[in-house]
């Protein structure tokens, strides 16, 4: 087991790294990949710098699609905002017919589950599928017992496919606002009983993956263009933290291995590795 | 989806029994006809069942919004079905949905929701309030979109009546808001809803 400060020390010395698009993922025949993505749309320089790096890790790692975990347009809405803080700076990547889907966060109107690009086809709250990987975007903003009863039936039905849940407020982080406790209260106790492996989350601007809770990996990617440098916090639950620059994830997903890299906006690669998905961990 | 309100929940009607534990629903069987909280609740029905039938009218001269690839349509939809539900309810005053008996029913189950709450939730709360809109709202008015919009919290709304989809609670600093979220207008306010 790493101590409590290896992660940091190794996530900044990787931070440190020469530039160069290193790709430590596997690029196996057959697998799913994506990109993960939160609170980006800012419309400032460091979205665009860091949607370059995309792009740039992109050609080394053709991801099919991105997976926004919310705060997908901050501030006003108009439609040159679209433009300006989502459609211009992945404008390689749409152009490559990458598809975006998109949860809600805190500074969305919910009316973006009718923006087509997002797809979430009029909906708060979806589910899809990429090969044996089943996805589940939840609205962490607004609960209700409709949606719960929803992600309920669909998990249930979701068979031994890898499941998938992202959504915008963390269940943890060591971030100054702490974790959401009340919509972990909620949600975790289903994520449990229907096996989730993984949950992705944004909100905090920062990165971190923890080591798994009750079974289940968690992830903070909410650096994709705003950041809280110094708001991540030593914790032996975690597993890595990145608060010195935006970041994004890049995600491979064969068989029963998920396997992932952390790049930040200069293109360093500040964390990676591979997890086992219930039931084969050893 | 939502589509119908549904008064027969248990954790609603457990909730509601608790707030009238010193007095009324002491027979958990008794029918909500006979009890004054399934009265207010089925008030607030009729309430919001009749605003579902003027918006309905609304949105039948602004057309259904189907996904789109145009945030132009999106946007000037929004603003089209938002200016008619203003000018259909320009009299709108606050408590004509949120009436003073749901009011003080529903200030009554959220401050046992709070009380219920360890320290770390409330102040989790109070972190949430942080990105918080600094404005009072008012009925009848947009919902200012320069604010980001206040999670609601999770463990509250089991608690709440249902709404039809189109419409929201959301929780502005003490107040409870009543919102119809395609056209972002505030429909009604309570004031001093929520625990300070």
């Amino acid at each position: 087991m790493r101590s409590r400060f290896g992660a940091a020390i190794i996530a900044v010395a990787l931070a440190a790294a020469p530039l160069g698009a290193q790709v430590y993922l596997p690029m196996k025949s057959g697998s799913v990949r994506f990109l993960v993505l939160g609170d980006a749309g800012t419309g400032g320089r460091e979205q665009y710098e860091v949607a370059n790096q995309m792009v740039r890790y992109g050609k080394t790692f053709p991801f099919t699609f991105a997976i926004m975990l919310g705060d997908n347009i901050y501030g006003s809405e108009r439609p040159q905002d679209f433009d300006r803080k989502f459609t211009r700076p992945y404008k390689t990547l749409l152009d490559k017919g990458i598809e975006f889907d998109a949860a809600l966060g805190n500074h969305d109107d919910p009316n973006q589950r009718f923006y087509k690009p997002f797809n979430l086809g009029g909906n708060r709250y979806r589910t899809f599928k990429k090969g044996n990987v089943r996805f589940f975007v939840i609205d962490s903003n607004y609960l209700d017992p409709e949606q719960l009863k929803w992600l309920d039936k669909e998990l249930a039905a979701s068979g031994s496919d890898w499941k998938i849940a992202y959504f915008h407020h963390p269940l943890y982080t060591t971030a100054r606002r702490g974790p959401e406790v009340e919509v972990r209260a909620v949600l975790e106790p289903v994520f449990v009983k229907y096996g989730v492996d993984v949950v992705f989350s944004g909100h905090e601007h920062i990165y971190e993956r923890y080591k798994p809770q009750k079974d289940i990996y968690y992830f903070t990617v909410g650096g994709a263009a705003k950041l809280r440098r110094g708001d991540t916090h030593p914790s032996p639950l975690l597993s890595a933290r990145f608060d010195r620059d935006r970041s994004f994830l890049l995600a491979e997903i064969a068989g029963d291995s998920l396997y992932f890299q952390t790049v930040s906006r200069i293109g360093a690669v500040v964390d990676k590795g591979v997890l086992a998905r219930r039931g084969v961990r050893p | 989806m939502r589509s119908t309100l549904d008064f027969r929940r248990p954790l609603l009607i457990g909730g509601a029994c608790a707030v009238l534990a010193a007095g009324g629903c002491k027979n958990e069987e008794a029918k909500p006809a006979e009890n004054p909280t399934g009265a207010v609740f089925a008030d607030f029905a009729k309430r919001v069942d009749a605003y579902m039938k003027l918006r309905k009218t609304l949105v039948d001269s602004v057309g259904e919004l189907d996904p789109t690839k145009s945030q132009a349509e999106i946007t000037t939809r929004a603003t089209k079905l938002a200016s008619s539900i203003i000018a259909a309810r320009a009299q709108a005053k606050p408590g004509d949905i949120f009436t003073p008996e749901f009011s003080a029913l529903v200030a009554t189950l959220i401050k046992q929701e709070y009380s219920r709450r360890p320290d770390s939730v409330q102040e989790t709360r109070e972190d949430q309030q942080d990105e918080l809109p600094d404005f009072v709202p008012k009925v009848n008015t947009l919902y200012p979109t320069t604010y980001p919009l206040a999670t609601f919290p999770a463990t509250l709304l089991p608690l709440l009546p249902p709404l039809p989809e189109q419409l929201e609670y959301r929780v502005v600093q003490n107040y409870l808001v009543l919102r119809d979220i395609e056209a972002n207008v505030i429909l009604d306010v309570m004031p001093n809803a929520v625990p300070s």
